[in-house]
């Protein structure tokens, strides 16, 4: 009944709010102004906001100060940001983006954190002729089979998560656990939505490549109030490892609730969102989330400058310096790079390029310019280069060059871990019998 | 499937239903009395459980203190509920009180979101783990369900042993005979409330221990508070702790024989068909 009554409170909502939303967009009526609008849209309120979003959008709000700072894109065209909250709620977010389209009229629409959100707002968006930009959500359905004109994304797709975390055990599997990858036992769990149910079909995949045992896939509700049975599922099929991906709250109660319950694994895999707020589960948990992994793209401040083009290395470190000044806290969390690197890439490569060569930022001149961008390893700020996917493609406007990184927490620090080439610590596998979490 | 397993699962699944039960009770009782539903009532809660966080991160105070603390602020709060927004729109049409409470809701949400932020927020409780018999149990939820079944015993004598228990209890009953009989009704709503809010005020206690407290907590027990309620009949308190038993036995013992969500589904269908047969709940009085 709760539910019914929100429902309907948002339905009226959503009524006045499209209805203010119905002025005419002129296309072509920014050419002459001189700074570029970009509607930014995150959820900065609900369950997804402390789960990554609201680092996501601080890391946009600063890459735009800064870019603004030297005078804006190319030193003359400064951005000018209109923000929209989308409250963890799709229908809100779509609702928001009709508001920032077609009422703000901005040149761009850009953040979006989850995927829930994403895939149904790209085929919208771009049915309109508008620009996306999507910064942090991963799920490959935003793009796979859809040809997507103007939607573009740096950030890598959700099928890599579950790819690396199972080729990451794969590697280590002989050496650390004296198995080899056949004989590993995985268990998958995950959050329902798009998100969760994306890495997790992946993860299947790529298990079933290498052999890998499979005893148990499950997913569940993010806003569950109980997980107990799932753990008790969990002990009764025994996996070495268990491979995880979900938010906020439901992460934190699994966490709890498999303590409590003595479930005991090799190893504990996580997968972005709620896994990459280290500070967060490190203050409900403390030590008991040491030596947790988690697969995303990287924390920028974890790379070596000196392995990143240009100065980069130098503009990384400010970004760092400006993140830490405006929150306060101590480990960073990934969603702050991925705001940051993704409106970077927008901001320095494709806008100057669409300028100078298209003539302005229409959305047909910002197509043209991402297809050409063409940005080699080292070139952004958490490492991987960009190439979108161009017309043709079964992904088109997803970033070909992205990559992610296994990262573990040890001793109360980040780390990476996996791929070897870039690893910062060796990863500690199995977990230690220090773990509430270890396999006695 | 091992049935020591199955047996965890059930004990599990009995824990979890003490917690619903004290949910489903406190909202259970204000709606007998007063005959409004309370829409914002886990967002009660919710303030309860970030008064226990505060009061013991901040100021360092005892978890059994400040869970006290917290009984007493959120009866205080239930009786402001009523007096500013339940009150005045007591005899107005059924969907204004439920805008109205709704209404409620969203403020409270915000309002915990303008203070606080959208972040999660934990107590860093050491609890043990308990090991029977093979089977593992989770402390928390059995400290909960102990004092949810003490409350529960509280609140029964409470009602049947006390002079304002038994005008409530009338109240329920009929509320315009009562008035005739020279009971102020306004005393009446403003304790009911004041125990209600109690209520949320335990439940929060027992919340918090257990689970992250973030402005969108109500969004996990919400909608299964208002299920209990309604499956065990709306004002019938025995209905409430029953709803509460059956819906987390299914979502328990049949996450294990089926899935999680499979088990949310069954637990959902069997509440429509409930609905279709007794619409008035399943151990609502006959009239």
């Amino acid at each position: 009944m709760g539910q019914m009554t929100r429902r309907s409170f948002l339905a009226t909502t959503s009524l006045a709010a499209a209805g203010t939303a119905a002025g005419p967009w002129v296309p072509g009526a920014h050419a002459q102004a001189k700074s570029i609008t970009i509607g930014v849209l995150y959820d900065l309120t609900g369950p997804f906001a402390a789960a990554g979003a609201v680092p996501g959008s601080i890391g946009t709000k600063i890459a735009f100060d800064m870019i603004n700072e030297k005078g804006g894109v190319l030193g003359k065209h400064k951005i000018r940001a209109i923000e929209g909250d989308s409250q963890s709620k799709p229908d809100v977010a779509i609702n928001e983006a009709e508001r920032l389209l077609n009422v703000e009229k901005v040149d761009i629409l850009l953040g979006i954190y989850s995927s829930a959100i994403a895939v149904p707002l790209a085929e919208k968006v771009d049915k309109q002729n508008r620009v996306l930009w999507v910064t942090i959500a991963i799920d490959d359905r935003v793009f796979r089979g859809r040809d997507l004109k103007y939607t573009f994304r740096a950030q890598p797709p959700g099928s890599q998560f579950g790819q690396l975390s199972a080729r990451f055990i794969a590697d280590y599997a002989p050496e650390r656990f004296k198995m080899k990858p056949q004989e590993v036992k995985g268990a998958i769990i995950y959050e329902d939505g798009p998100y969760g149910s994306g890495v997790a079909a992946s993860g299947e995949a790529e298990l079933k490549k290498i052999g890998m045992k499979l005893v148990l896939k499950e997913g569940y509700s993010a806003s569950t109030p109980d997980l107990a049975s799932l753990v008790t599922k969990l002990k009764a099929a025994r996996p070495d490892v268990l491979f995880h991906t979900g938010y906020n709250p439901d992460i934190t109660l699994f966490l709890r609730q498999a303590k409590e319950l003595g479930l005991r694994v090799k190893a504990i895999v996580g997968h972005g969102a709620g896994y990459g707020q280290y500070d967060k589960l490190r203050e409900a948990f403390r030590e008991d989330v040491d030596h947790i992994f988690n697969v995303d793209p990287v924390a920028s401040q974890l790379l070596d400058a000196k392995k990143l083009k240009g100065n980069l290395g130098k503009i990384r470190d400010e970004f760092l310096g400006r993140y830490k000044k405006v929150t306060g806290v101590d480990q960073i969390p990934p969603h702050a790079s991925m705001g940051f690197n993704n409106t970077w890439v927008l901001l320095t490569d494709v806008l100057p390029r669409a300028i100078q060569k298209y003539g302005g930022w229409s959305p047909e001149a910002i197509q043209k310019a991402a297809l050409e961008t063409d940005i080699p390893e080292g070139g952004t700020i958490q490492g991987y280069g960009v190439k979108f996917a161009g017309p043709g493609d079964n992904m088109r406007g997803q970033n070909l060059r992205a990559s992610l990184v296994v990262m573990q927490y040890i001793g109360g620090k980040t780390q990476i871990v996996y791929p070897k080439a870039i690893q910062t610590a060796s990863p500690v596998l199995p977990l230690p019998g220090t773990s509430p979490y270890a396999a006695r | 499937m091992d049935p020591l397993l199955v047996a965890e699962a059930a004990i599990n699944g009995i824990l979890l239903g003490g917690v619903l039960a004290l949910l489903a009770l406190g909202l259970n009782l204000i709606f007998g009395v007063v005959d409004i539903v309370w829409i914002a009532y886990v967002e009660l809660v919710m303030l309860g459980m970030y008064a226990v966080y505060w009061l013991v991160t901040l100021w360092a105070w005892p978890v059994v203190l400040a869970g006290m603390a917290a009984v007493g602020l959120v009866a205080i709060l239930g009786i402001l509920v009523h007096l500013l927004i339940i009150a005045p729109i007591l005899s107005s049409p059924p969907v204004n009180q439920l805008l109205a409470t709704g209404g409620l809701l969203f403020f409270l949400q915000s309002f915990a979101t303008f203070l606080w932020a959208t972040d999660h927020r934990s107590l860093r409780l050491a609890l043990p783990i308990l090991e029977v018999g093979g089977m593992f149990l989770s402390f928390a939820r059995l400290l909960a369900f102990a004092v949810s079944l003490l409350a529960m015993l509280g609140l029964y004598l409470f009602l049947t042993r006390t002079y304002i228990g038994t005008a409530i209890r009338a109240v329920s009953q009929d509320r315009e005979a009562i008035a005739l009989m020279g009971v102020d009704a306004r005393k009446v709503y403003i304790v009911t409330s004041g125990v209600g809010g109690a209520m949320a005020g335990l439940a929060a206690a027992l919340l918090i221990i257990q689970y992250s407290v973030h402005p969108y907590f109500g969004a996990a027990f919400g909608p299964l508070t208002f299920m209990i309620v309604v499956l065990g009949g709306l004002g019938n308190m025995f209905g409430a702790v029953v709803g509460s038993l059956l819906m987390s036995e299914v979502i328990s013992v049949g996450g294990i024989i089926t899935s999680t969500e499979m088990a949310y589904v069954v637990a959902f269908v069997l509440f429509i068909v409930a609905m279709f047969v007794r619409p008035e709940g399943i151990l609502s009085r006959r009239e």
